[in-house]
């Protein structure tokens, strides 16, 4: 009980705060409802017109030509203008609902984007998507259909009852009687068939999953010779599944439209039965009759659609819920430290006594220390898992930093701001990444300081302005998928170049040079060694005929500096390194002779 | 009007449910006449009224006679929905098991050349398509053309036709312009979703690609890029809007405009006497009647535009034939024996890339045999001709003395217990993973058959121990452990022929080694062949075949490949090294 009711209370909140987003675009909302209500208001003045048609002219034969063309004229006004209103305020409302929905997915993409590496690395890609996407979609359905229904329909019933009571209180006050009726059947409606509705929908997406997942593994269904049991088992979810919707098809069948015009036709006996015995006193007016008949025949529709929209209800509450999830998420990124907002000038970075985890459980790092003066090439190398990316997180920060310290210029890292970190420090990553957008965007990655001419500046550095002048675009040729129509190396010298436009005074290359061919290896290299001349820095590499110039190599294994020193030094040692380098030299050799 | 014959087309249905469909339209129908009642009774009493000559007696027979007549129309209405609908999801069950039931016979050629994305959208979108024309689209024609046909006679027939003509000519406008509109939504609604799915693009390339944009500090311009993306999502929804936001003035100026008419020349015809009041009114309730089947008749194009493409869709993958080939007369019973390959040569496509030529080997019963070789060197490929996923000509590849083509396919694959490179679990607990080709294992055999694969001290550590739900709604294993699982699925069926296709990549050297010491042990006088990257995972076999580039480069047993020079000793002693790296020196 006590479960249900806290679940209430968090729905209720979810609700609320769903609420409080309309405010973002009140005026064009205010402008819809007032339409709204002007529209509402023509709509259901045509069967008054009629009305005193039918009572003043029609039955007393009351032909004044004047005043019949004026009720015609009125007639056919009101229709057109209550149908231009209504489209009007029909996409205002739609409008509002869009732009609601499209400031709150800028809220989620932005918060996402805020959030540090640590959170990425514990949420699945897919939920995430999905959250940003499908969730606040279906809330766009809460808005959009819901919501808008309801103040449209709820209006609308209003109108009714005003004219009703307009036109004569005592029969509208008898009306009133319906209310408690169609609320009764709404309520049994919510509990039954809105409820049958959610069981189909849970049962649906219970066989896709397993027809789904059927598809991917169906090689393993088939070795295995489990076709027949697994036949069985979907027939049987399949079953299940149209068992719930043949049960929501009856609810629907008792509850929705079939019942509510049991309840019009209920109404038309009460306005029948109303004048008929009112005639048997007094003269009626049978023009009143025809208005309430006519009421009563728009009273319904509303009553209908008010209904099938519940359901909605439930399945935008409960996204609501996981988008705010999201957007209340605290594990932002690391921020900055003091506010003196230092610059990095010399490009000096220091590691003093780092431990690092991850989980809080695995050290990945266990108390490294090293010094890169300004200039100097530090290379780290070790075995798959061994810390060396750990190191390059850590100085990018990425990772709030908890044992040990990092300075750049003796400055301890936390206390540079982001923008400043970022620029300075160039990454050069293993999987070269291109963003959507044309070659020169690439490589200045539309920063507005960096001209068209440092662009070029920058590719023909790194020697990429070659290839980049000779594509039909040059360099407002268009990248397409990620990049796919350019070789791995020319992805490489574009990220390279972009690299350079950003003029940093820390290199980190993270396995820069792998997998590409002979030709475009001698040009990555190259580039590399220019890039590196007078700039500080931290290499990661497999392949140690890259590095043997550093000015000092660090040989990790299992989060530890286990050698260190240059490569000379390193061979002499005849240690892991040496034995790592003996294996290159060997697969090197076999390369050749193969 | 193209569409409609999809009716034609299932008409097979129709006919197997035709007590459902018959009584559920006679019900309809029924209905609809029910529904002429009471503009009449109003029609009257408004007349009676006028004339000031209602008795008590009178009005309550009127009433009761409404009231009979709403309550039969309730009753009614739930049977032919039951009826109806209940026929059309049968319909949706029946083709989605027919789907799933083809789909398990196709043929891994078949998934090679399809996408898993669009195979469920024709067993979803398209599914949900058939049955609305087989609901609703029944529906929507009996509807519009009996109560719209009951109605008109009425109207005609016992009011006034001319004023029937003349209020009617709005109506086509109607049903003309919501099916116009229809048309309108699908095109904008389509490409709505693009937009959206191009949206979703976006968002899961910025969210893998976190990292990057992090470290160059874009997340501004990726928020940027965003906005714009679904900037265009809401404008192509709110072009959907606008299209949807007609459907409702549409409606009612059609209606006022009929109204206008019938109210205008129905006062002209009841001041020449030719119509009563009351008639007037109970026309206008008849034209309220009408104009559900108009609407009707609007959807209804839509409903069948999509039904007949989509069934059209459905019936094409169902007549797809990629099936393995199989001897009606062939051996029932699973080969217990040696494997032999005398391969001339394989490959996917009819005249495609050769995938494996001139594989010759001998594999006595109960020995184990090695593969290595490259990624791509054509392992996998071998291991799948053995399984019959792909057909080889006859001779080529026998099995306990007869040619694998002399067998039923059930009975190769009860033979063999593979052991995929991609380790596939389906979303079920761990026990069941492991019994999925052995469903009724006694619990006991499950336990046994994990710590065969040394994976069983893993699962006990789970929360849950077996009964830990794994796939993709549960916990997340490592790569190892999935490996582990899937041998353990393939030692419970305690199989002749045990394939391991690279199958112990991403585990540590000591349970590797732990694994293969349990396979000697459990596996003695069966079969088995281990593809691997790896020389420690074969070097004890009997047997080892190098393949590169589909062609068998060496063969024979590790003391013979490491005593000449050749990939195998290259390859061993660079891998001794790794491994010493890996160790720490």
């Amino acid at each position: 009980m006590d479960q249900a009711n806290t679940k209430e209370i968090k729905q209720r909140a979810v609700f609320n705060r769903l609420l409080s987003y309309l405010k973002r675009d009140q005026k064009r909302l205010i402008t819809a409802f007032v339409l709204l209500i002007i529209a509402t208001g023509t709509d259901l003045l045509g069967p008054i017109i009629i009305k005193v048609f039918i009572d003043e002219h029609l039955t007393p034969r009351n032909f004044d030509h004047s005043v019949i063309l004026l009720l015609a004229l009125g007639y056919i006004s009101i229709i057109i203008l209550s149908c231009i209103l209504n489209y009007i305020q029909l996409v205002l409302f739609q409008t509002a609902a869009m732009n609601i929905i499209q400031s709150m997915r800028i809220d989620v993409f932005t918060k996402v984007h805020s959030l540090g590496l640590r959170f990425f690395d514990r949420t699945p890609v897919g939920s995430l998507v999905s959250k940003i996407t499908n969730d606040t979609e279906a809330i766009k359905d809460l808005y959009v259909s819901v919501l808008s229904a309801f103040v449209q329909n709820i209006v609308y019933l209003a109108g009714i009852f005003m004219a009703m009571f307009y036109l004569n209180v005592k029969l509208g006050l008898f009306c009133l009687v319906l209310l408690p009726v169609i609320a009764f059947i709404m309520v049994l409606y919510r509990k039954y068939s809105s409820k049958s509705f959610l069981l189909m929908r849970e049962k649906l997406s219970e066989l896709n999953a397993k027809l789904n997942e059927s598809l991917q593994g169906m090689s393993v269904i088939q070795v295995f010779n489990q076709q027949k049991r697994l036949k069985r088992e979907f027939a049987d979810v399949n079953m299940e599944h149209n068992a719930a919707w043949m049960k929501n098809i009856k609810y629907n069948g008792l509850l929705l439209r079939p019942a509510v015009d049991l309840v019009y036709v209920l109404a038309i006996m009460i306005v029948l039965t109303f004048f008929g015995i009112k005639s048997f006193s007094s003269p009626v007016e049978i023009g009143v009759i025809y208005a309430f008949v006519n009421y009563m025949d728009r009273f319904f529709e509303p009553v209908n659609m008010l209904m099938m929209r519940l359901s909605m209800f439930q399945q935008a509450i409960i996204a609501g819920g996981r988008v705010f999830e999201l957007l209340d998420e605290n594990d932002e990124a690391p921020g900055t430290k003091g506010g003196s907002h230092p610059f990095i000038t010399e490009g000096s970075v220091e590691f003093k006594n780092v431990s690092f985890s991850y989980d809080d459980k695995h050290l990945v790092l266990k108390n490294i220390s090293f010094h890169a003066r300004p200039g100097e090439t530090v290379a780290l190398v070790g075995h798959t898992g061994s810390g060396k990316s750990s190191i390059t997180n850590l100085l990018m920060r990425f990772y709030e930093l908890k044992q040990g310290e990092i300075t750049i210029d003796s400055v301890p890292l936390s206390h540079f701001r982001n923008p400043e970190l970022r620029s300075k420090m160039g990454l050069v990553l293993q999987d070269s990444f291109l963003f959507a957008g044309n070659i020169a965007h690439n490589i200045s990655l539309f920063n507005t300081n960096i001209t068209r001419e440092r662009v070029k500046e920058a590719a023909d550095f790194v020697q990429a302005s070659e290839f980049i002048e000779k594509l039909p675009g040059g360099y407002d040729q268009e990248i397409g998928e990620r990049g796919s129509t350019f070789s791995t190396g020319q992805r490489q010298l574009i990220s390279f170049a972009r690299t350079m436009a950003f003029e940093p005074k820390i290199l980190i290359l993270d396995e820069a040079t792998a997998n590409i061919d002979t030709q475009t290896e001698d040009a990555i290299q190259h580039a590399l060694q220019k890039m590196r001349a007078g700039r500080t820095t931290i290499a990661i590499a497999h392949r140690l005929s890259t590095i043997q110039d550093a000015d000092q190599i660090l040989v990790l294994h299992k989060g530890e500096i286990v050698e260190r020193g240059t490569h000379q030094q390193l061979i002499q040692m005849k240690g892991l390194y040496f034995k790592m380098y003996a294996l290159q030299q060997k697969d090197k050799l076999s390369e050749e002779v193969g | 009007m193209y569409g409609l014959n999809v009716f034609w087309d299932l008409m097979w249905y129709f006919k197997q449910e035709k007590r459902r469909y018959l009584t559920g339209i006679a019900l309809l129908a029924l209905v609809s006449l029910c529904l002429l009642i009471p503009p009449k009774i109003i029609g009257y009493t408004v007349d009676l009224i006028k004339n000031d000559s209602l008795s008590g007696k009178r009005l309550g027979s009127y009433m009761l006679i409404l009231a009979v007549v709403a309550i039969t129309v309730y009753i009614l209405r739930f049977f032919w929905r039951v009826l109806i609908y209940g026929a059309s999801i049968q319909l949706a069950l029946l083709l989605r098991n027919q789907l799933y039931t083809h789909f398990t016979n196709m043929s891994p050629r078949f998934y090679q050349k399809r996408k898993v994305g669009d195979l469920m959208a024709h067993s979803t979108n398209d599914l949900q398509a058939i049955q609305q024309t087989a609901g609703d689209g029944v529906l929507t024609l009996v509807d519009s053309s009996m109560m719209g046909g009951f109605t008109l006679i009425t109207m005609a027939a016992t009011i006034s036709w001319k004023l029937t003509l003349i209020s009617l000519l709005p109506l086509p406008f109607m049903a003309w312009s919501t099916s116009r509109y229809g048309t309108m939504l699908h095109e904008r609604f389509h490409k709505a979703q693009k937009a959206f799915s191009e949206m979703n693009d976006k968002v899961q390339e910025s969210i893998s690609g976190a990292r990057v944009i992090k470290a160059f500090g874009q997340e501004e311009q990726d928020v940027d890029a965003f906005k714009r993306l679904s900037k265009g999502v809401i404008q192509k929804n709110i072009s959907v809007a606008k299209v949807d936001a007609l459907f409702d003035p549409t409606i009612s100026l059609v209606v006022g405009a009929s109204f206008f008419l019938a109210v205008s020349y129905g006062s002209s015809l009841v001041l020449n006497d030719e119509l009563t009041i009351g008639q007037l009114v109970s026309f206008t309730s008849y034209l309220g009647l009408l104009i559900w089947p108009m609407l009707a008749f609007g959807w209804l194009f839509n409903i069948v535009e999509r039904g007949r493409a989509s069934y059209d869709r459905v019936t094409a993958l169902l007549k797809v034939d990629d099936v393995i080939s199989e001897k009606e007369e062939g051996f029932q019973d699973p080969p217990v024996g040696s494997v032999v390959m005398n391969l001339s040569s394989f490959s996917y496509e009819n005249s495609g890339p050769l995938v494996l030529k001139n594989i010759h080997f001998e594999l006595a019963e109960g020995k184990t045999m090695g593969i290595v070789g490259k990624t791509g060197s054509g392992k996998t490929t071998l291991c799948r001709l053995l399984l019959k996923e792909f057909e080889v000509g006859d001779q080529q590849i026998m099995l306990a003395g007869h040619d694998i083509n002399d067998y039923r396919l059930h009975a190769v694959r009860e033979a063999i217990g593979y052991v995929p490179q991609d380790h596939f679990l389906f979303s079920a607990t761990v026990a069941e993973n492991i019994a999925f080709g052995k469903y009724n294992a006694s619990f006991q055999d499950i336990k046994q058959a994990a710590k065969d694969a040394a994976v069983y001290e893993d699962i006990v550590q789970f929360k849950n121990g077996f009964e830990t739900v794994v796939g993709e709604r549960g916990v997340t294993l490592s790569g190892g452990q999935k490996q582990r699982i899937s041998i353990a699925r393939a030692l419970l069926t305690d199989p002749e022929l045990l394939i391991l296709d690279d199958s112990l990549s991403a585990v540590d050297a000591r349970t590797e080694e732990d694994i293969l010491k349990n396979l000697k042990r459990k596996r003695k006088d069966k079969t088995t062949i281990i593809t691997a990257h790896r020389l420690s995972s074969v070097d004890h076999a009997d047997l080892i075949l190098v393949l590169d580039e589909g062609r068998m480069i060496q063969k024979g047993t590790h003391e013979e490949l490491i005593a000449k020079p050749g990939w195998y000793r290259d390859t061993y002693e660079r891998q001794a090294l790794e491994s010493m790296i890996a160790k720490g020196g």
